[in-house]
């Protein structure tokens, strides 16, 4: 380590592959409904024609457009599981705050609170509130459940341990009043711990949305969705597997990378992989 | 037993039991939910308020919740699951009727899930504990996923699996083990990455101790320090990470078994979501939560039995969740 050369970006801002993907994947997708070659909805084909011809990648059980539905279908998921994931976390760090920075008891409960809900999955507690609320509501209230206490659990070690920090002395000795020393004391120091836990609550929440969606709980359908489309395509896996395999790329791509950029933004800058 | 390998035998299954308690709470309040009641559901909208307001009476429905829920607890323990809305069937019988097919499955993706898992964890432990990301990756990828590649792979480009698993009534899973597959494979691909991914770090974790580099620096072969030296430190993460497993199996037979047309307890919960059938749901979502409770009870009882002076810890069971 000592005899390498300076890097040319500072550690601080350089590039990361996966972080980057992530945050252009986030962009991107909602504005492939515009790309489209067909509209998404409509019936243009016999139902389950191979790839070929005007539609590269085949048509699916009604004969509409493969590629265009899959260049159609990301945006409510990404959405609803962005949403999800950004209620979670805020829940879960303002939870996490307030444990680690008032002791122990607080902390226990949370604690308790962890186990509690570690004990129902999230899958079958999404399941049970989907019979009563709309599908993307479910997911967000699941996603928050089954995420904001252990987003709370890791928050809550680490503000602890920053409770007795220098600078938060100072800043509590200086007579700023507790919310002004969290939120600008102890959160920024939990910036990377916070982003990286944003992403794994993504994934999760992505993983709520895309099972509810293909259990034909969430976006109904004529509309275009990844999840949906895996479901809908399924008994025509033998006639055109494209129909399959191109909303399963995306969706799983969207997955890989949103885990790949949460270790990424876990990891300490300079250790190596 | 002395009274004091009892008492500590007694704690976790205390802590289990309240677990569980908590556990029926959250569904039952979740079911609460429901805008409508079985009242009305049994009527089926066609009949007067009156009437609506006689059937709720019948049913007791008009009991305040914290009542209906001590009611409802205390039929669940002894083992009174109520009647189905639609069709009035006792749900045990229902579950009965499904479970055997749901046995078998989760058995079948369990064992598979080790087969990977041992697999992936021996390829790490041959690169020296370093893993890539490939096992993150596919943990991440949902569920619906990995079945609609399996299916597009196995029962389309190659035609070697019927795409769905529709078994004749009262059939055995055992008798065309050919429909096990696809629903099997599709519980066991997250799971194996997870489980990795869960125990890659155990593992990274014991090839750092001391122990391990004297035992390979005094030359003995890798095999033999694997077996002696690195193994009985991941015995009770494994045993952990195994009932975290089964409980999310169970919870994923939902998905697996609706999108392959598999009759098992997964289908019927979320047939039962469809139809709003409350008894139904509240018993078949307690099945994964008492499967994973009473695995990671045994899991932490036989973890007392088998861990090895300063190995570690049960913490890697709540490093992660299974969807």
């Amino acid at each position: 380590m000592t005899g390498a050369p300076p890097p040319f970006f500072p550690k601080a801002v350089r590039p990361s592959v996966s972080v980057t993907a992530a945050l252009t994947l986030l962009v991107c997708v909602p504005l492939g409904r515009y790309a489209a070659p067909h509209p998404p909805e409509r019936t243009v084909a016999a139902p389950w024609a191979p790839p070929g011809g005007r539609h590269p990648l085949g048509t699916d059980v009604l004969g509409r457009d493969v590629l265009s539905r899959v260049l159609a279908g990301g945006t409510q998921l990404l959405t609803v599981s962005l949403l999800a994931a950004l209620a979670a976390v805020v829940c879960g760090a303002g939870l996490g705050l307030a444990a680690g920075w008032s002791g122990d008891r607080t902390a226990r409960t949370v604690r308790a609170l962890c186990d509690l809900l570690l004990a129902v999955p999230a899958l079958v507690l999404a399941l049970v509130l989907a019979t009563a609320l709309p599908g993307a509501t479910a997911v967000v209230v699941a996603a928050v459940l089954a995420g904001a206490p252990l987003t709370a659990r890791v928050v809550a070690t680490q503000c602890a341990q920053l409770r007795d920090s220098g600078h938060v002395h100072a800043a509590v000795e200086r007579g700023e009043r507790t919310p002004a020393v969290l939120l600008h004391e102890v959160l920024p120091a939990l910036r990377r711990l916070v982003a990286a836990d944003a992403g794994l609550r993504l994934v999760t929440a992505l993983q709520i949305a895309a099972a509810l969606a293909v259990l034909g709980l969430g976006p109904q359908p004529p509309d275009p969705d990844w999840a949906l489309m895996l479901s809908e395509n399924l008994p025509g896996a033998a006639l055109n597997p494209w129909a399959l395999l191109a909303p399963a790329i995306p969706l799983a791509g969207c997955a890989w990378v949103f885990a790949a950029a949460a270790r990424t933004a876990a990891r300490v800058p300079g250790e190596a992989a | 037993m002395t009274l004091r390998t009892a008492g500590r035998a007694l704690r976790p299954a205390g802590r289990a039991a309240a677990l569980a308690v908590a556990a029926t709470a959250v569904v039952f309040t979740a079911t609460e939910l429901l805008p409508g009641d079985a009242g009305e559901l049994r009527t089926a909208g066609r009949a007067s308020d009156e009437d609506v307001a006689a059937e709720r009476e019948r049913l007791g429905l008009d009991r305040p919740a914290a009542v209906r829920y001590l009611d409802w607890l205390s039929g669940l323990i002894r083992g009174d699951l109520g009647h189905s809305l639609a069709g009035g069937k006792p749900v045990a019988t229902l579950f009965a009727e499904r479970l055997p097919a749901t046995v078998v499955l989760v058995a079948a993706a369990l064992a598979v899930t080790a087969l990977l898992t041992a697999t992936a964890l021996t390829v790490a432990y041959l690169r020296g504990g370093r893993g890539g990301s490939a096992a993150t990756g596919l943990a991440a990828v949902p569920q619906p996923v990995h079945a609609a590649v399996l299916g597009a792979v196995l029962a389309g480009l190659l035609g070697w699996l019927p795409p769905v698993s529709l078994l004749p009534p009262g059939g055995s899973p055992l008798a065309d083990p050919r429909l096990l597959a696809l629903p099997a494979l599709t519980l066991a691909l997250p799971s194996a990455a997870f489980a990795t991914v869960l125990l890659r770090g155990a593992l990274a974790d014991t090839l750092r101790r001391p122990h391990v580099a004297d035992a390979r620096l005094r030359g003995l072969p890798a095999p033999l320090v694997l077996h002696r030296h690195v193994l009985p430190f991941l015995y009770a993460p494994a045993l952990q990470v195994t009932a975290l497993l089964a409980g999310g199996l169970v919870a994923g037979t939902a998905l697996a078994e609706t999108l392959f047309g598999y009759p098992g307890t997964g289908q019927l919960l979320v047939s039962a979501v469809a139809v709003r059938d409350v008894p139904v749901i509240q018993a078949a979502a307690l099945l994964p939560a008492a499967v994973l409770l009473l695995g990671m009870l045994l899991a932490d009882l036989a973890a007392r039995r088998t861990t090895v002076p300063g190995g570690p810890g049960p913490s890697v069971a709540t490093a992660g969740r299974t969807v």
